[in-house]
């Protein structure tokens, strides 16, 4: 294999790295799909390194010498179907050997994977603060109260991450606008309980899979990883907390 | 009727909460499934001991090994079915009390629910590890055994 090859198909490992990261996968995930790809294409020794900002491999053949590329990665868009998909294509490649365009070709059609249409990802946002709502106890208006505004903090997110803003300041903006919203239903005599509405709009911010992943990052060696991830992730669920019970305070 | 209500809740929660993750198809259901499952153990084990820390421990136990079995057997990341499954028992509501105390100042209800939040966290955690640990080495070991034979 010749030094161009090679670059080509790290270039190809790395860029399922990538969006195996981005989608949500344990760093660990990360890790081992890439030394297996390289492995696959006979590279003699795979030395990759991850963090959830960052992956870097260098790999080594013997007609090839060394080669290294790193990448940076700025943001995360959790999609567990992409996950599914990415990790069945690498299972693939390291099956059948394709050539680099063919891998190409493939990423590029994952990404553009089907998605929920956006009424029905409208009438998700709505379904989950309704049944946790509900789950927690609250009664059908605050259910009906917690799906209307659940549906107004997609069109909230959709408006705030237009203009890329840090990822904290955009969940404290919407959990008080969620505070206030549904204090402004209960005065306006739609719910009943507004710490139950919160409740319920609470669970669309709170970061579930970066807490889950961190704590099997944290526990199957990825120390730094998982700390990262479970800081990030508590912090993130303190300030959504707090932001809806702000909102309480401004009306 | 309450548990009822809250099982049907969680189960349309959690169905709810696999499709904001784009879930689709068949594994939806599963997805779901896990969701129920977590509840239904949950308040089967709360019903019989009334210590809420260890129905949850046993609770993200069980759903961890539900989650991994259906990994295998539909060859996807664990994830895929454990973060919409273990979504029922995260301390939701009382890490919004705890804020709330917070903000009214009110210090002994902030300890006494950020306590719970914090233990309560901490037990789910460690079913969903011990768990997962348990498995992954039975796994390796078995298919260990299958290339000897």
């Amino acid at each position: 294999m010749k030094r161009e090859e090679a670059e080509q198909y790290l270039y190809c490992a790395m860029s399922i790295g990538e969006q195996l990261l981005i989608s949500g996968a344990e760093v660990s995930r990360v890790e081992d799909t890439i030394r297996r790809i390289c492995t696959a294409y006979g590279a003699k020794r795979v030395d990759v390194f991850s963090i959830t900002s960052c992956i870097i491999t260098t790999i080594y053949g013997e007609d090839f010498d060394f080669c290294t590329q790193t990448r940076r990665i700025s943001a995360t868009s959790h999609d567990l179907s992409k996950l599914d998909a990415l990790n069945a294509l690498s299972r693939r490649i390291c099956l059948e050997k394709p050539d680099p365009a063919l891998i190409k070709e493939k990423i590029e059609e994952i990404q553009n994977g089907p998605r929920y249409s956006f009424k029905t990802q409208l009438l998700i946002y709505a379904l989950v603060s309704a049944s946790f709502s509900m789950f927690f106890g609250g009664n059908a208006r605050d259910m009906i109260a917690s799906a209307i505004i659940g549906v107004l903090l997609k069109f909230l997110e959709l408006f705030i991450k237009r203009g890329s803003v840090n990822n904290f300041i955009t969940a404290l903006i919407c959990s008080t606008a969620g505070g206030f919203l549904s204090n402004l239903s209960v005065m306006i005599g739609l719910g009943q309980h507004a710490d139950l509405i919160n409740i319920g709009n609470i669970m669309l911010l709170i970061p579930g899979i970066a807490f889950t992943n961190s704590i099997r990052d944290l526990f199957s060696g990825d120390i730094i990883s998982g700390l990262t991830r479970f800081i990030e992730s508590i912090t993130l669920a303190m300030v959504i907390a707090l932001g809806f019970t702000l909102g309480n305070f401004i009306l | 009727m309450q548990d009822f209500i809250q099982l049907t809740a969680a189960t349309v929660g959690s169905a709810a909460f696999a499709a904001f993750f784009n879930i689709r198809g068949r594994k939806l259901i599963y997805a779901t499934l896990g969701g129920f499952l977590s509840w239904a153990v949950y308040l089967a084990l709360f019903h019989f001991t009334a210590n809420s820390y260890l129905s949850g421990f046993i609770s993200s136990a069980i759903v961890t090994i539900y989650a991994e079995c259906m990994a295998r057997l539909h060859k996807t990341p664990a994830t895929v079915f454990l973060v919409s499954a273990a979504i029922p028992l995260f301390p939701g509501s009382n890490l919004y009390w705890a804020m709330n105390c917070l903000m009214l100042k009110d210090w002994e209800g902030f300890s006494a629910q950020g306590t719970h939040t914090l233990l309560f966290a901490t037990c789910m955690s460690a079913g969903i590890l011990l768990t997962t640990i348990i498995f992954q080495n039975i796994w390796h070991y078995l298919q260990k055994l299958q290339e000897h034979i």
